[in-house]
């Protein structure tokens, strides 16, 4: 039943959410060709060149709102307005409608989160590779190759490594931010049930609980993970040696990751357990 | 065989109680009317029964099974107002059902499609609201169900539909069947009606068979409800 249940869930969400993320490619593939020829070459398209940079930064930003809020609102309609009556009906269990739902959402959350942050880096080389002279090429392409800079002609002298900065070479780098992602996507979808579920816990104005619920558990997460984050460093920051400030940023990537990946798996698993409890309750659509 | 046992059944919705110490028991192969004026507790009964609500305290058994996934597909219903995503095309809630319940006809319910003149392509929400209701109609009539449970099927709608709606769900259940009909228009579904569950102030009044009932009151049953529940 999980299997029928996950094919027509990903068929309804999908109407929505796909031309949302096919909207960011879309738009990610005009960036790049207006980027890859010399419409801002001049100082008069500067203000053209903000106003369409400000047009991207909040279509991305919609695109994003739009796909995590419809994740949201379709968990609520789904099973706690007029449609519960045909979904809480079907000979399916309340843990299999749960996870069905929490599958194909944690899917097009991740993936609209994935693609607007590969939308950003193809715009940021798309204009890097474009403004680059032939000399600048190479060293563009050894950054993106080895993970380092070459100031040199002979290019045996680095100058700038990426490991140095970021604490990992570009793959390590790419897979943890795509991890982060993952994990920040899981935890975000379950926070909006979490809510949506303990809103149906109040006798009245459910929907308005759930917002409260929401926005308390955002606050409570958002303050508790960036202690995590801050922790590991907090020795540096309180230290004013400017020696230490390449040290810092490279400290900083190295700890904030697997802090952030941790602290995410922390929270879905306890976002996940109490919905999981709560789901199990028996409805009680008025 | 019992296929509804409902054992002190009470549901409260805060301080104000909507159904109160209800029991009684519902056999397999009748037709039975859930009667009682407007805020008598019937649909609460229905959605305790279907697994929409949960009793505040008692417990309700379909086919000696409590409430779960395994009663719902032996229940077919059909709730009082429209709960299908309208956006979907007539064909794909079909196909839908399909893929759901196992007893599901679907050649039953494109004929009976065919019959209404009800193109199978077009989304639920460009029908008109009779339409609508018919199509759920179907629906819920397309299924071999052991249970067939009908909140309000023709309240609302004119004295032909009506008469359409009445004649598919006569014609399209099988007999070792049960049919639960919530409704207040007694007078139209009376003489279909084996038994009569008559619900006051969310509490049981009466449960007996039409038959008997007419002959002990010596009256239709339109005009014992009328009597009953006078204002």
């Amino acid at each position: 039943m999980l299997k029928k249940l996950l094919k027509h869930e990903w068929k309804s969400v999908g109407k929505i959410l796909l031309p949302i993320n096919l909207g960011i490619i879309l738009l990610t593939i005009i960036g790049c060709i207006i980027l890859s020829t010399d419409t801002f070459e001049t100082e008069e398209s500067l203000p053209l060149a903000l106003l369409l940079f400000l047009f991207y930064t909040l279509s991305i930003m919609t695109f994003s709102g739009v796909t995590i809020i419809y994740i949201y609102v379709h968990f609520y309609k789904n099973l706690f307005t007029v449609e519960g009556y045909l979904w809480h009906t079907l000979p399916v269990t309340r843990t299999q409608l749960f996870h069905s739902r929490l599958l194909i959402g944690s899917f097009w959350c991740s993936l609209n989160s994935f693609l607007t942050v590969l939308s950003a880096a193809a715009l940021g080389f798309t204009a890097g590779f474009h403004a680059a002279t032939e000399e600048k090429m190479d060293s563009l392409q050894s950054l993106l190759m080895d993970g380092s800079l070459s100031k040199s002609a002979d290019g045996t002298t680095a100058d700038f490594v990426f490991s140095d900065i970021f604490g990992y070479s570009p793959a390590i780098f790419i897979i943890l931010l795509l991890l982060v992602l993952l994990t920040s996507c899981i935890s975000s979808v379950l926070m909006g049930y979490l809510s949506t579920l303990l809103g149906q816990l109040v006798e009245k104005y459910r929907l308005a609980a759930s917002i409260g619920f929401y926005m308390a558990i955002y606050m409570i997460t958002q303050t508790i993970t960036s202690l995590v984050m801050i922790a590991p460093n907090i020795h540096i920051i309180l230290s004013s040696d400017d020696e230490t400030s390449t040290y810092f940023i490279s400290n900083f990537f190295g700890s904030m990751f697997p802090a952030a990946i941790i602290s995410q798996i922390i929270l879905i698993v306890i976002f996940y357990t109490s919905s999981l409890l709560l789901i199990r309750r028996q409805p009680n659509l008025e | 065989m019992t296929l509804i046992e409902c054992k002190k059944l009470t549901k409260k919705y805060g301080n104000h109680t909507a159904l109160s110490n209800i029991s009684l028991q519902i056999e397999s192969g009748h037709i039975i009317g859930l009667l009682g004026p407007n805020g008598s507790g019937k649909t609460t009964l229905i959605k305790l029964i279907t697994g929409l609500l949960a009793p505040s305290s008692g417990s309700v058994y379909v086919n000696g099974q409590p409430v779960g996934p395994d009663s719902k597909s032996h229940i077919s219903y059909l709730p009082d107002h429209s709960y299908l995503n309208g956006s979907m095309r007539v064909r794909d809630i079909l196909n839908f059902f399909d893929d759901f319940y196992e007893d599901f006809d679907s050649m039953r319910a494109f004929d009976m499609l065919a019959k209404l003149q009800i193109n199978p392509n077009h989304k639920l929400k460009t029908l008109s609201k009779g339409t609508q209701e018919k199509v759920q109609l179907i629906l819920v009539m397309s299924r071999r169900a052991n249970l067939y449970i009908l909140d309000e099927p023709i309240a609302g709608v004119d004295p032909a539909a009506r008469d359409y709606i009445l004649n598919t769900i006569l014609s399209n259940y099988d007999e070792s069947a049960s049919i639960l009909i919530s409704t207040h228009l007694i007078s139209d579904i009376e003489n279909i009606l084996d038994e009569v569950i008559f619900i006051q102030n969310g509490t049981l009044h009466t449960h007996a068979g039409v038959d008997d009932l007419r002959q002990k009151e010596n009256n239709s049953i339109d005009t014992i409800f009328r009597e009953v529940f006078k204002c």
